[in-house]
């Protein structure tokens, strides 16, 4: 960003904003009919899991748990902005952690999992400090490294991981069954989802944002920008940590091998797909990814092509499907799912329904709005422009306002689009 | 200056090593040369890495996967066994497997690379992992997974006094020899054509600055064309050595063997500087083998595999690149931090 954006954000607070922002709620019959959507949902997904065989209800545990990684590279990548390639290395950590407490301490599964969340959260933020020296691009290569050496040396050692026959990692006792993890794995889901939305809600979410947008223009409103950087990391790893140890007793034996570099790429893609800083698009997408190739195989004629025809394993359809979506994503709908669904989640979430209640969350839309509206757009939905869409050299104001925005505080205008819907919600 | 005096002490550390162990086998002498040689395939990967980077400012972590494909395309077109393939000599098909590889990097500038030509940086190299991934996908999906070997530019009966000779009293495998005079090559050639070539001058001032290259009439997309398709076919080039070597041709394997060292060798040297990542690369290259000498478990001769940490070269990589990223973020020959 050049320093005379800065400058303008300076000299023109955003004031008009409030007041063109100004919240619209529906009446009885309009929340009536936003529950009775949000019922049907959460209904049906109920019954899905309800009624699915215990194969199924494994992989939507598998599912739950990916959402929660998704979550985790979302607080980096979304909000924080940054790139975190070495994600496998703090959930195998926390796997490895939990299952290790589990079976070899005597511990019981609650203990090993506030021990893994509490390892996942120290390794990331010690991380997160080299990440307070190293910036951009070079960060994306440190984390690299770290997960590799994390899978391929720590552990490979034979007397922390039992090396190639793997940690045992039994369930927890009234959880033994793949439905009944399953529950206990959307449950975690839920909470890391509510930790999240308090979180970004939070003084300290608007930090985080306002750290991402502009570090400089940050720092000169007294933005703390060591400590939200390096809290946006620690609560990643939280998460990650969170994940580890659901899927170490999800497998019930921890190998080396279950997480490995592709896993970490895997996993940066599907957060890009589901839209950066998008809770609802990442955590769908994510639970997609992990689906999947199971997916492609209940429909029998794909299979026999793949399997017989083609003679693969479905598994790898993952990497070709998930990389050309999050390709397409990159190129043509920087919003991602989180943001095609947007009309949806907006309405949902108590406001009017609008196809395009961010602009679109794409370039494509952004010619056709008006002047006025653009620019109430722009503070609004500043942070998804300027993650995922290509910067605007001539228009440098949507990067610097809700940056500028942060201290006013009763406005939405720090937030990403997903999180001030979210905030109409609650108010 | 600096230039100097770097490359002279890495020379110097590595060349004491090596008279000083001459004819012991048990020494660190025969892992140097080993890493001298690993080093080179590192540096020219490093090359294509760091041209990506001058040229647009992006990590390009699809650079080991136009190299796969050009080796892919090689084993393709040389094989002759009924199953499929052409059956060509081997140097028709590295030209076909080149230009496979330059046709790909083309594709990949049109297709993703200029839509995003002023997308954040950070969204650029998701997309270059994204196409990583697609590339090793398809791979895996059109090629067989059994590792194959793909053969190197000398066999046993045509690589006459470079099988014999010995060099420091050691027998180095005809196929490291030309991975260190093919890098030597290329770091020259590219660093002449940056520092002395009106093309050079131009693809330098477009990573500058875009629009201002622009104005005074230089065509950006002409410019990005050429870097893309430059780095794929470095990326050839070193796979088709590399991979020989390896014994080795899988779906990904330039990719989990190579693209960690080089991104190391290249941060080591200096994101921005040419022959960093000509020096970064040996040095990684070097200090991995004598790790793996001092601390891991592929002792040979007289002494006994012991097994002390595992994958030390790994964690070498790693303590090598957070050093370098505290101390000296611009690396060892970076203009910039």
């Amino acid at each position: 960003m050049s320093a005379s954006s800065e400058a303008a954000t300076l000299t023109q607070p955003v004031v008009e904003d409030a007041a063109a922002d100004e919240i619209w709620r529906p009446d009885a019959r309009g929340w009536a009919a936003r529950i009775a959507v949000l019922a049907l949902i959460f209904g049906g997904l109920a019954y899905l899991l309800a009624s699915v065989s215990q194969t199924w209800a494994n992989l939507i545990a598998q599912a739950a748990i990916y959402a929660i990684i998704g979550l985790s590279l979302n607080v980096v990548l979304g909000y924080t902005g940054q790139v975190s390639l070495g994600h496998h290395g703090f959930v195998g950590l926390s796997a490895f952690v939990s299952a290790g407490l589990v079976s070899e301490q005597g511990q019981t599964f609650w203990v090993g999992m506030a021990a893994a969340v509490l390892v996942g959260a120290a390794t990331a933020g010690l991380l997160g400090l080299v990440a307070l020296r190293i910036k951009g691009l070079y960060l994306a290569l440190i984390t690299l490294t770290f997960g590799y050496v994390a899978a391929n040396s720590i552990f490979e050692i034979p007397a922390l991981t039992r090396g190639g026959q793997g940690m045992p990692a039994p369930r927890p006792e009234g959880f033994t069954t793949n439905r009944a993890y399953a529950v206990l794995c959307i449950g975690m889901l839920a909470l890391a989802i509510f930790v999240d939305w308090r979180i970004v809600r939070s003084k300290v979410g608007r930090g985080i944002l306002a750290v991402k947008q502009s570090e400089a223009v940050a720092a000169s409103y007294a933005v703390n920008v060591t400590f939200y950087k390096a809290f946006a990391f620690i609560l990643s790893g939280a998460f990650a940590g969170l994940a580890g140890s659901l899927f170490a007793h999800r497998v019930g034996v921890v190998v080396a091998n279950n997480f490995r570099f592709e896993n970490a790429l895997l996993w940066v893609l599907m957060v890009v797909v589901g839209g950066l800083g998008r809770r609802t698009g990442v955590v769908i997408a994510s639970a997609f990814f992990a689906l999947f190739s199971s997916l492609i195989s209940e429909i029998t004629p794909l299979r026999d092509f793949i399997i017989e025809t083609l003679n693969r394993e479905p598994d790898y359809f993952t990497l070709v499907i998930g990389s050309l979506l999050a390709l397409e994503v990159i190129i043509f709908a920087p919003g991602g799912l989180g943001g095609r669904l947007s009309p949806l989640t907006t309405w949902l979430g108590g406001a009017r329904f609008s196809m395009h209640p961010d602009g679109g969350g794409g370039h494509h839309e952004k010619e056709k709005s008006g002047p006025g509206r653009r620019e109430r757009l722009m503070s609004r939905l500043g942070l998804e422009r300027s993650a995922t869409a290509p910067a605007e050299a001539e228009d440098p104001e949507p990067e610097a306002e809700p940056a500028g925005s942060v201290d006013s505080d009763g406005s939405d205008s720090s937030e990403g689009s997903d999180a001030s819907d979210e905030e109409e919600k609650t108010e | 200056m600096r230039t100097g005096i770097v490359t002279g002490v890495i020379v110097a550390v590595i060349a004491a090593i090596l008279l000083a162990g001459q004819g012991d086998l048990t020494g660190p002498a025969p892992f140097v040369i080993l890493g001298l040689t690993n080093g080179a395939i590192f540096g020219l990967v490093a090359l294509g890495l760091v041209l990506v980077y001058k040229g647009t400012r992006v990590f390009n972590f699809a650079q080991g996967e136009f190299g796969t494909w050009a080796a892919f395309f090689a084993f393709m077109v040389m094989r002759d066994d009924g199953v499929g393939g052409v059956g060509l000599p081997y140097w028709a098909a590295v030209i076909v497997a080149l230009f496979g590889a330059l046709l790909l990097g083309l594709a990949f500038e049109r297709i993703v690379a200029r839509p995003l030509l002023n997308a954040p940086r950070v969204t650029v190299l998701v997309a270059t992992i994204a196409t990583a991934l697609l590339f090793i996908g398809l791979q895996i999906v059109f090629f067989e997974i059994e590792p194959e070997n793909l053969r190197g530019v000398f066999t046993s009966d045509n690589a006459g006094i470079l099988s014999t000779k010995r060099i420091f009293n050691l027998n180095i495998d005809p196929q490291r020899q030309v991975a260190i005079v093919v890098l030597l090559a290329f770091g020259v050639l590219l660093a002449y054509f940056f520092s002395r070539t009106d093309l050079g001058l131009a693809v330098l001032a477009t990573s500058q600055d875009a629009f201002a290259t622009r104005v005074v009439g230089i065509g950006v997309e002409r410019m990005s064309r050429f870097i893309w398709g430059g780095a794929a076919l470095l990326g050839g080039i070193a796979a088709l050595i590399y991979v020989p070597l390896a014994g080795l041709l899988i779906p990904g394997v330039m990719t989990s063997n190579i693209l960690i060292p080089a991104f190391t060798g290249a941060v080591v040297g200096g994101m921005n500087s040419l022959p960093g990542a000509f020096l970064g690369g040996i040095t990684i290259g070097v200090v991995q083998s004598v790790s793996l000498w001092a601390v891991g478990h592929y002792h040979i001769g007289e002494r006994a595999i012991v097994e002390v940490i595992p994958a030390s070269e790994q964690i070498s990589i790693l303590l090598v690149l957070l050093v370098i990223l505290l101390a000296r973020p611009a690396g060892l020959l970076g203009q910039e931090a």
